[in-house]
């Protein structure tokens, strides 16, 4: 079963998200911000990494590139959920590594659309 | 707005209603976040942090709006969301205004919010708002419209180009759908059987109020491709479900024709499917560009499919890591772009990684207050079985049963440490009740055209869950008092030459087994002239020799109020009678202290938890009964002379030159007596409602803490006492409920 680790701040989107990968048979660990996700990374692998852009502590570009920077992420999948769908946006999370983006709000189906497009 | 349109609640087989309530919640939090940080904003030096803190607010409610389907809170946040996001870039100055623009929209969200979440109410009108909203953003641009609108403007133009047909790129969907009518290019291919093409077109003709196709010259360079163009304002998802009757959704892909596109949306051409909502970094780690080469050679099916992602709202970056692998065409475009990208990020990273508040989420649970309470009820028994225990071995031989006693020694103190544990969970901090009034004093002070600033002291002063709820109406009451009659008007306050801005502050402290909050103001204070010859107008007995505090204390008395006038602010009936009242019935007290000219200060004394009680327990005949600690005064050794009878049945005691009521428990209660020449000889001075009464009791039993019962749940009401309690011994003792004692002794 693949793994995602699932970063939002917001609890009801974390949810929401946790919930539809979990429906499609996805095993999902939550963290609540990059810190979070970037401790519960340690010692671990996953197949996708998905997370929100703006969030207290650490955001998803900073996260981004922590774990780029860990051999054990070098190759994963990372997705920015961002409600900013701006260049500047994207420049920054190409630069950081990142595999792509997906606009909020999105629909579950669009999720699991785009999951399935990166997770094989 | 794509960002802010969603429509459904249930997709992908998924009901998203089953996340209504935490977001309900979560959103609640937020803006309740955001209005103290508003508050707390100095306008003149606002702090970055803050203005990110604000910022991250909006953005958060308006993502799980916009999510759940809840346009209306979407829109409102999203715009909140823009003026907080030129503000925290430094590209606008907050002003009061702006701040008042913001609190008031939080109002409507909390009302929005509200409504969605079935508690009614009416529909909440926001054009006002907006308007607002959009008018400050909207004057940044005429201020500082001379200013480069630093990165994002810049770059079209430098990355323009890199990008060699700016008119060929993808058009962004993220105008599309509200936009009205554009003319965009349509490509079909590339295809077996052109027929295919003209059925498309043939297709979009039969649908009315589809919009006008036309054939476009064949491009050399697009084999097997169709172009058309096309002028529509239907969103393109809706002409590709219409299309892929026909063709494969890959096979479609639409462009921009219009020559003004990259003008107004200087983000689309930086990268395909820009602003479309998703993308892939072809060259980055994990990108699933595995066939990247192959894709690259030919470029014209490449955008096809980009274009047809874009559409679908999200995308990958053709050669990130895990990027799906027909996006790569985009990768010289794109690589150009991150070198005029790097300043840019930079400057985003550093910002981003400044340390931020920590959110407490991780570390906490919800949990429901029935089950905590259901905790407290279980280890109130435990404490009982644990008294009684104790009580049984005081017989027992230590040196036979050491082991027994050293045990029974243990389960005294964890019983009393687990007591104190599990009563510190519904323990909530005092500034959830603090929060609430730095709101109501700034709109209060600015309808009666005063300065008056709060300050907050011992906000982490915890205090039972139970009481906060109880006490906030009182201490709502008090600080609207402090406001409407203690502080003066600007003017005279300079006059006196006090500062021109009034200060009011609310401080709480634990003292003892007590919690003391205080709301002092620096205003005009209490004049004993007025209040007693107001008193007498009233037809309260005030004679000239009461103390000071006994004065201070008439404000209290039912229908009293020393404005001279009833305003709509403090004068509404319920007089501070009522909170004095409330206050009591909490076990509380309430003390005035006033010094004309420069203020007054009102003590609100309050027990930490309604469950446990530090009593004074007394014994008369066999029963035993328990004295708040609280209203305790004094208890003393009483002897026949000092008693003395008034008017027929009436009697008091002197003590010290002062006479009080004496109540005899014996009669209030009718406790049976058996030994007939038994002497009450002592005497405890209670406290309550002002007043003071003397209790004649046969012995003092000790001073403990109980857990209180609810008499009337269990039983029924019964006057004269508040609840009961089970004592060491498994007997049942009750509570005595010393204002009704003391209001007993008037009559």
């Amino acid at each position: 079963m693949h793994s995602i680790l699932a970063v939002d701040d917001s609890a009801s989107m974390r949810q929401m998200v946790a919930f539809t990968l979990k429906s499609a048979g996805y095993n999902v660990v939550e963290a609540v911000d990059g810190q979070d996700a970037w401790e519960k990374a340690g010692g671990r692998s996953f197949d996708l990494v998905l997370t929100d852009q703006n969030m207290p502590r650490m955001d998803g570009i900073s996260l981004t590139k922590k774990l780029r920077e860990d051999p054990q992420f070098k190759a994963t999948p990372i997705l920015i959920l961002t409600t900013e769908s701006s260049d500047q946006m994207k420049q920054a999370g190409r630069a950081a590594g990142a595999t792509g983006w997906l606009v909020k709000p999105f629909d579950p189906n669009k999720l699991i659309e785009v999951i399935q497009k990166v997770i094989r | 707005m794509a960002e802010t349109s969603t429509d459904n609640s249930q997709s992908a087989g998924i009901d998203l209603s089953q996340f209504y309530q935490v977001f309900f919640e979560e959103a609640g939090e937020n803006l309740e976040n955001m209005e103290q940080l508003l508050m707390k904003l100095d306008i003149e030096a606002a702090d970055d942090e803050e203005l990110n803190a604000i910022f991250r607010c909006a953005h958060s409610i308006k993502g799980g709006a916009a999510t759940f389907g809840f346009s209306d809170v979407a829109e409102l946040t999203h715009k909140m969301e823009t003026l907080l996001d030129k503000l925290r870039r430094h590209e606008l100055s907050p002003t009061a205004p702006m701040v008042d623009v913001l609190l008031s929209s939080g109002d409507s969200l909390k009302a929005m919010l509200a409504r969605h979440a079935g508690a009614g109410g009416e529909e909440v009108d926001t054009t006002e708002l907006l308007f607002n909203i959009r008018a400050f953003v909207a004057g940044e641009g005429a201020i500082v419209a001379a200013a480069p609108q630093m990165p994002v403007a810049a770059e079209p133009v430098a990355a323009a180009p890199a990008s060699t047909a700016v008119d060929n790129a993808p058009l962004s969907t993220a105008v599309a759908p509200t936009t009205g009518q554009r003319v965009v290019e349509l490509r079909v291919g590339p295809l077996t059987d052109m027929a295919v093409a003209d059925n498309l077109a043939e297709l979009f003709k039969e649908i009315t109020d589809l919009g006008t196709i036309e054939v476009m010259p064949d491009d050399a360079s697009l084999a097997n491709v169709r172009r058309f163009k096309v002028t529509t304002s239907t969103a393109e998802s809706e002409l590709l479900d219409l299309f892929t009757f026909h063709v494969a959704r890959e096979q479609v892909a639409f462009f921009s024709l219009e020559a003004a596109a990259p003008a107004a949306k200087p983000a689309a051409p930086a990268a395909p499917a820009a602003d479309a909502g998703f993308g892939f970094f072809d060259d980055a780690p994990g990108s699933p560009a595995a066939a990247a080469p192959a894709a690259s050679a030919a470029p014209a099916p490449a955008p096809a499919v980009a274009a047809a992602e874009k559409a679908s709202g999200y995308g990958f970056f053709d050669d990130a890591p895990g990027a799906p692998s027909a996006a790569a065409a985009a990768a010289p475009a794109a690589s150009a772009e991150i070198a005029v990208a790097k300043p840019a990020v930079a400057k985003h990273a550093a910002r981003a990684e400044k340390p931020q508040a920590a959110t407490l989420e991780a570390s906490t649970i919800r949990v429901s207050v029935e089950k905590v309470d259901q905790l407290i009820n279980l280890v109130g028994e435990l404490v009982i079985t644990q008294a009684m225990l104790a009580q049984n071995s005081r017989g027992l031989d230590p040196v036979v049963y050491q082991q027994l006693v050293t045990g029974l020694t243990d389960l005294d103190r964890n019983t009393r440490d687990l007591q104190e544990a599990v009563m510190s969970i519904r323990m909530i901090p005092m500034s959830t009740v603090f929060s609430r009034f730095p709101r109501m004093l700034r709109d209060l002070a600015n309808k009666l055209g005063k300065k008056v600033e709060l300050v907050t002291q011992g906000e982490a002063t915890e205090l039972d869950k139970g009481l906060v709820e109880k006490i906030t109406d009182p201490l709502t009451h008090l600080v609207r008092n402090s406001c409407d009659h203690g502080v003066e008007m600007p003017a005279d306050r300079i006059a006196k030459g006090k500062p021109e801005v009034g200060t009011i502050t609310l401080a709480a402290s634990h003292q003892g087994g007590s919690i003391v909050i205080e709301v002092r103001d620096d205003g005009r204070g209490l004049n004993r002239d007025k209040l007693l010859s107001k008193a007498r107008e009233k037809g309260i007995d005030a004679p000239d020799s009461m103390t000071d505090s006994e004065v201070w204390g008439l404000i209290f008395a039912p229908g009293f109020s020393t404005a001279d006038q009833v305003t709509d602010v403090s004068g509404r009936g319920v007089g501070m009678d009522v909170v004095k009242k409330n206050i009591t019935s909490l076990g509380g007290t309430v003390e005035i202290d006033s010094a004309e000219g420069y203020g007054m200060r009102v003590a609100v004394r309050l027990p930490l938890t309604l469950a446990i009680m530090d009593g004074m327990s007394v014994g008369v005949g066999e029963e035993v009964y328990i004295l708040p600690l609280s209203s305790v005064v004094e208890s003393f050794q009483v002897s026949p002379e000092m008693v003395k009878t008034v008017g027929g049945s009436g009697r008091v005691v002197e003590v010290r030159d002062e006479y009080m009521p004496v109540i005899e428990l014996e009669k209030v209660f009718q406790v049976p007596r058996f030994d007939w020449e038994h002497n009450s000889g002592i005497m405890v001075v209670v406290e309550a409602e002002g007043g003071r009464v003397a209790m004649l009791v046969d012995e003092l039993l000790g001073q403990q803490q109980v857990v209180v019962k609810n008499l009337e749940s269990n039983y029924r009401k019964v006057s004269d006492v508040s609840g009961a309690t089970i004592m060491g011994d498994g007997r049942v003792a009750l509570i005595l409920d010393v204002g009704s004692l003391v209001r007993r002794s008037r009559h």
